[in-house]
Parts: structure tokens; C-alpha cells; sequence
């Protein structure tokens, strides 16, 4: 019976997912209802699937933009991962999410879960699986009417957290860190000093009092709230020594820098592409995840530097009577994705592809040829014309006429104003669909140049966005 | 005419786009109505060397190359005498390494190769990585007026050519075969081996139709390759040499 409810669930949710994609919703949590009415363990029973397991991402700020960056460092390792976007960190956002990655005979889309989860969720959810790796981000005010006390939420998150799940913890802030007391396979990240970093705090902040003996803690310096390097004189309590720490904690105009030292024979700077302070937190939350999972310093490095929050990922504006989508791209699997998108959507297709190869895109790029454009030739694709621009242009024009495509399709046109400048010269009818494809460092200069041209950012409601996995 | 390729474990040594190789080979016959077979050959297939008129071995992570270098090994002495009877190939990267005498780990491990080369390989304690340029030396006939070599290098092993052996280029820009003697790659018989990534065929048209000629003229073909409009290939050569010649 159970196995029947099992399928039904998986089906009827699923359908019901298809049907309100097709209709323009959004349609993750509704299918997650339906899908627990009928079969109440269905998380259980998706999650099995998914071979390398599941990490959760827990905490009252951060939990997207951690997950994300985890997301995006895990597939610059080349990892399969399926992870929910954020609002569906509940348990039928959470459900709703693995049926979107799991296929109609249960096969598990992915092979690594990542599910942000909202605090009063765990419980629940660690009933349902036992996470590889729990990461807490830090514990906030914020939902004291939720959910009552902020003691009560820690302790609940603490107490539902298997034995057997890696911890993955914010050293700096004291509410956060003492759940690793006493447990084994605990990871602290934190930081040494932030550029804000004071001595002293006037700030009103949460876990003023050692959470293990009561007494107040003291402080040697405060990050910002009550985070920082704090100890407490009477039970001895203290800030553990971090496994991924932070140091020489620099804003740049483009982010924020930092150094974490290892091996020796490893560069230990990075750089994020995010501004604030909390996001140097996310960073390293996501860091010392990735490390646990195994992934090079190397490809942590890449994977923090070539984040993108949601501009320039299916980002859309409109070009005379027609779309325009920007889209970044940045590795065989993303761009694999992209093409087939554009191949099935049977309209002629104009394509500008800028390819750089600075640091934040990768000084390789050879990976252009692990991508498989020969898709528009052997389905027959309507291709107008290919503006190749970038560092790269020629190197991108090359790959083209190797798959395959009449040299004539192909422009280069080195300088991105110029490329795009040729792109609105153009007369495109409104069944014509134009796509700009950057690699990243190329995606912040054509995106300004679509916004001041006053291209008209076409709003998204009603354009369902191209689900990546 | 015909030619036969076969692609050595395209399943395992698929890194830095190495298959553009193939690509390029495959694209330039196709182009003057040169039929080319590809032949994926994996773990445990049956090789025979005979049959083949281009083998492509490319690079992998150390964990896939050690799992195929048994299998291979195997079949070693078949190889290496398709090579003494001048069977076209073309080693990159891992692939070049794997064709020397063996591989020294930084604990002083050696690792066996083929010994089809007297050329051997010492783990590095650095990555050498980036863009290279190399002024090839050893030139065969060529269609084009192209006399670089250009790539894109990722090794951290150092591999030292033995006395009898001639290099493929001298090393105008990168590190090449160990950063330490400005040599790149290896040239013996047909065989070419090189650190070159990028993929290295389709921006260097010339060293794709050396290959080609001489796998045509083993086979009793006429190598005389009839002239590509390689204006793409060209141009995405030389802009490798503008950007980074003196950078």
C-alpha cells in the first residue's frame, strides 16, 4: 500500500508541478501539498535516491545565498547537484523540490542534495533523512514570534541533528558554535578580524550570556552582532580555533577579499563577488562545506569568485518586437543546458557569445570544446547569425565552424559595445528570439549596456525561468 | 581514400577539451572528401594497432590514468612497434607522460610508463600553468606560413626528454616540458607529444595536416593536402601570439 501511495504521489505531484509550469506559475510548494497528503514520507523516499546524499543549510540569515554559493562552487567541482531556491525551505517546498528533481520512475535527477531549510523544518526533515552534513549559518532574532524563545529554536535545530551528521558551524557566533559541544566531526569556520571589528560593542545582541553556564561573555573583539572572539572566564567556554578561517579581510569595489591558509603549495586568496560582511560568512559557511565534501581548494576558489546571484541567469529584456535573454555561461554542463533550451524552442535564433578569460572565467578556455554545439546542427537549428565577442572571439568563431556551422553565420567582433552595437542594428521580427551568452566577467559590462540602452527590462511574471539544476 | 582514428579511452581522458583534437582531424578530412573512422577504443577492448592509422591519447586526472596505464600496458609492445613502424599518433599531456619510462611521485614512487620513448617524468611541486607559445623546430612539409605553436598548459609534472630525442617547439612563452630547459613536446617518427591543451589541432591547422600527410603517406595515399581556408584558425592563432608573446 505504502509503495502505491509512494508512485502516486510522485506522479500526481509531479503532473500537477508540469501543469502549473506550463500555465506560467511558479509551482513548487502546491505540488509539495498534494504530494505529502497522499504520501506522508515521500521526503524519506525521494531522498534515498540521491547516491551522494544530502547536506542541509540551517540558520535564521544567510541560507540562500549559502546554499547558492555552495551550489556553485559543488558545480564548478563538477558535481550534480539539486538544490530549492529560496521560499521553498519548508516541507512542501522541501518536497516539492525533490520532485522536481526526481523523473517519473524515481531516478534522482542529481546526485547531491542541498536543501536550505528553515529552522523549525529540521526536526521534521532529519525524521525524514540523515543529512551528510548540517551547516548553521548564525542564530538571529528574527523569528521569535514564529517560533518562540531563540533559545528554544537552537535547542530544537541541536536536538534533532543526528550523530552521525558532519557539522559544519559559525565559530564567531557563540549560540551557533556551542552546538558542536560535545559531538565528533565538527567544522568551525569564522573569521580572525573584520575591517568593522571592534573591541568594544554598543549594540543590542543575542547570546550575551554563555549558553552553557549562564555567566556573561567577555568579549576580546566583536564582528557585528554578537559575533566575534568572545570567551567565557568562569566555565571556560570559548570561540573554537576554526577549520576554514578567514584572514586579511578586505572590501573591494567588486566584493570582498580574504585569505585562508593551507597546504602550502595552494594560492589561499579568495574573493567574492558579493558586498557585506554577513556575505563573508556565507562564503566561508560554504567553503568549509565544500572542503568536507572533498573539493579542491582550486575549485572553491573558482566557484566563490564566479558566483552570480539572479542577474544574468535567464535575465530578460526586450529588443524592438522581440525578446532578448542574457544568460551567464560558464562551464560544458551549464552551457549543454543552455543549448538545448535554445534548440527546443523551434524559434530562428540569434546568438552573441562573449567568451573572456580572466581570472573569474577561467584562464582556460578550452572547456569550449567539452560544450556540444554541434546539438544546433544535428537539430537542425535556425541559426541567423552568431556575434562571437570577448577576449576569446576568435577561439569561440573556430569552435563554431568545428561544429559545423557556414562561416558566414559567423562575426567577430572583439569589443562587447561594438558586438552588442551590431546585435541592435539588426531588424528582428517577434518570433525571432535573441540570446546573449558571457562567460562572467563579460556579463556585468553587457548587462549595463542592455539596462542604459534603455532596452526595456522585460518583467518576469508570467516567464517561467529555465529551471538549472 | 580512408582513414581509420582511434580515440584511446575518450570515456576516461576527457579533460581541457582535449576531443577538439579529434574534431579537427575528423573536420579537416571531411573537407577534402578524406573519409575518417573514428574508433573509441575503452578499458578492455580489442586494439589492434594494425588496423589504426591515427591513435589519440589524450590527458586525464591521476586517478583515471593510473586506472587505464594497466590497461594499456598490456598492449605495449604491440604499440610500440606500430610506432618503430611509423604509426601516426598523438600524445597530450598525461598521454605524453604515459608513453615515457615512467613517472616519479614527489615520495620517489615510480610509476612505469610505456617505454615507448626514452623520456621520463618527475612530479613537480608546482603547477605550471597558463598560455604558451613555442617556435617549432623540427619542421616537416607544411601548407601554411604558421611557424608557432600556441596552447594552453596544466601539469605539475616535469618531464625530461632522453638524448636521442628531439623536441616538438622552443618555448617563446610558458613553461613547456619542465620549465627548466625552454623545450615543449616531443617529436620521434609520426609521433607528436606535447603539454599543449587549448585544444591544440584546431588552433594549429599545420600540426593537424602534418598528421594527416603522414598518415596518408603511410597508408600509400597521395600526402599532398589540398589547401583549407584556415582564415578562422589563423586568426585565433595569432591572437594567442598578440595577446600574450610579450605579456
Amino acid at each position: 500500500m505504502t509503495a502505491v501511495r509512494f508512485w502516486l504521489g510522485l506522479w500526481l505531484g509531479k503532473i500537477i508541478g508540469s501543469v502549473l509550469k506550463f500555465l506560467g506559475k511558479k509551482g513548487t510548494t502546491f505540488p509539495g501539498v498534494i504530494a505529502q497528503k497522499i504520501c506522508p514520507d515521500i521526503i524519506k523516499r525521494l531522498a534515498v535516491a540521491f547516491v551522494e546524499g544530502t547536506v542541509i543549510i540551517t540558520g535564521t540569515n544567510g541560507k540562500t545565498t549559502t546554499n547558492n554559493l555552495l551550489a556553485s562552487i559543488l558545480q564548478t567541482a563538477g558535481k550534480k547537484v539539486a538544490f530549492n531556491r529560496e521560499g521553498a525551505n519548508m516541507i512542501t517546498g522541501i518536497t516539492g523540490t525533490l520532485l522536481q528533481n526526481t523523473s517519473f520512475t524515481g531516478k534522482a535527477k542529481a546526485s547531491l542534495l542541498l536543501l536550505e531549510a528553515d529552522e523549525a523544518t529540521v526536526p521534521y526533515l532529519c525524521r525524514q533523512l540523515t543529512p551528510n552534513l548540517a551547516v548553521i549559518t548564525n542564530f538571529f532574532r528574527d523569528q521569535l514570534d514564529r517560533y518562540g524563545e531563540l533559545d528554544t529554536t537552537i535547542r530544537l535545530v541541536k536536538e534533532a541533528l543526528p550523530p552521525c551528521t558532519g557539522l559544519i558551524l559559525n565559530a564567531d557566533d557563540p549560540l551557533v558554535a556551542q552546538i558542536g559541544g560535545g559531538r565528533t566531526g565538527v567544522f568551525y569556520y569564522g573569521t580572525e578580524r573584520l575591517p568593522v571589528s571592534r573591541k568594544e560593542s554598543k549594540e543590542s545582541r543575542e547570546g550575551r550570556y554563555c549558553s552553557r553556564c549562564g555567566d556573561e561573555l567577555t568579549y576580546e573583539l566583536f564582528h557585528y552582532g554578537q559575533l566575534g572572539i568572545y570567551q567565557c572566564l568562569k566555565c571556560g567556554f570559548k570561540r573554537p580555533q576554526p577549520y576554514i578561517e578567514a584572514q586579511e579581510v578586505n572590501r573591494k569595489e567588486t566584493g570582498i577579499s580574504f585569505r585562508v591558509d593551507g597546504d602550502f603549495r595552494v594560492n589561499g586568496d579568495y574573493e567574492i563577488p558579493l558586498q557585506g560582511y554577513y556575505n563573508l560568512y556565507n562564503a566561508l559557511a560554504a567553503f568549509c562545506a565544500a572542503d568536507r565534501l572533498g573539493v579542491s581548494r582550486e575549485n572553491i576558489r573558482q566557484g566563490l569568485i564566479s558566483f552570480v546571484s539572479d542577474a544574468g541567469r535567464m535575465e530578460q529584456f526586450s529588443l524592438q518586437s522581440c525578446l532578448l535573454t542574457l544568460t551567464l555561461v560558464k562551464n560544458p554542463t551549464g552551457f549543454n543546458q543552455v543549448i538545448n533550451t535554445l534548440a527546443g524552442m523551434g524559434k530562428p535564433l540569434c546568438l552573441l557569445i562573449a567568451i573572456n578569460d580572466l581570472a573569474a572565467d577561467g584562464r582556460d578556455i578550452s572547456w569550449l570544446w567539452d560544450v556540444d554545439f554541434e546539438t544546433f546542427i544535428t537539430k537542425e537549428v535556425a541559426i541567423n547569425l552568431v556575434i562571437c565577442s570577448g577576449l576569446r572571439a576568435d577561439d569561440m568563431a573556430l569552435r563554431l565552424k568545428y561544429a559545423g556551422f557556414n562561416e558566414q553565420q559567423i562575426v567577430v567582433k572583439h569589443e562587447l559595445k561594438e558586438a552588442m552595437a551590431l546585435l541592435e542594428a539588426r531588424q528582428f521580427l517577434s518570433e525571432d528570439a535573441v540570446f546573449v551568452l558571457p562567460t562572467y566577467t563579460a556579463l556585468f559590462p553587457l548587462r549595463e549596456i542592455l539596462t542604459s540602452k534603455n532596452l526595456g527590462k522585460k518583467p518576469s511574471s508570467g516567464q517561467t525561468k529555465a529551471e538549472c539544476i | 581514400m580512408k582513414l581509420i582514428l582511434y580515440h584511446l579511452y575518450p570515456d576516461l581522458l576527457d579533460l581541457y577539451g582535449d576531443r577538439g583534437n579529434v574534431m579537427a582531424l575528423k573536420a579537416r578530412c571531411r573537407w577534402r572528401n578524406i573519409e575518417m573512422e573514428i574508433r573509441r577504443v575503452s578499458l578492455g577492448d580489442d586494439i589492434d594497432f594494425s588496423q589504426a592509422d591515427i591513435v589519440f591519447l589524450g590527458g586525464g586526472s591521476d586517478r583515471e590514468q593510473s586506472i587505464l596505464v594497466e590497461d594499456l600496458s598490456a598492449r605495449a609492445t604491440e604499440l610500440k612497434q606500430a610506432v618503430e613502424e611509423g604509426l601516426v599518433m598523438l600524445a597530450i599531456c598525461g598521454g605524453y607522460q604515459l608513453l615515457g619510462k615512467y613517472y616519479r611521485t614527489a615520495d620517489g614512487q615510480e610509476i612505469p610508463g610505456l617505454e615507448i620513448l626514452d623520456l621520463y617524468t618527475v612530479a613537480g611541486n608546482k603547477r605550471l600553468i597558463g598560455n604558451v607559445i613555442a617556435e617549432i623546430t623540427t619542421f616537416g612539409k607544411d601548407l601554411s606560413e604558421l611557424t608557432t605553436l600556441v596552447g594552453f598548459e596544466n601539469h605539475s609534472g616535469k618531464t625530461y626528454l632522453g638524448p636521442e630525442l628531439k623536441h616538438l617547439g622552443k618555448i617563446l612563452k610558458g613553461y613547456g616540458n619542465n620549465g627548466e630547459d625552454g623545450l615543449e613536446g616531443v617529436r620521434y617518427k609520426n609521433i607528436w607529444g606535447t603539454y599543449l591543451h587549448g585544444p591544440l589541432l584546431p588552433k594549429n591547422p599545420h600540426i593537424a595536416d602534418q598528421l594527416l600527410g603522414a598518415a596518408l603517406s603511410r597508408k600509400g595515399y597521395d600526402a599532398n593536402l589540398s589547401r583549407l581556408d584556415d582564415n578562422l584558425e589563423k586568426a585565433a592563432h595569432t591572437a594567442i601570439i598578440n595577446r600574450f608573446r610579450n605579456s
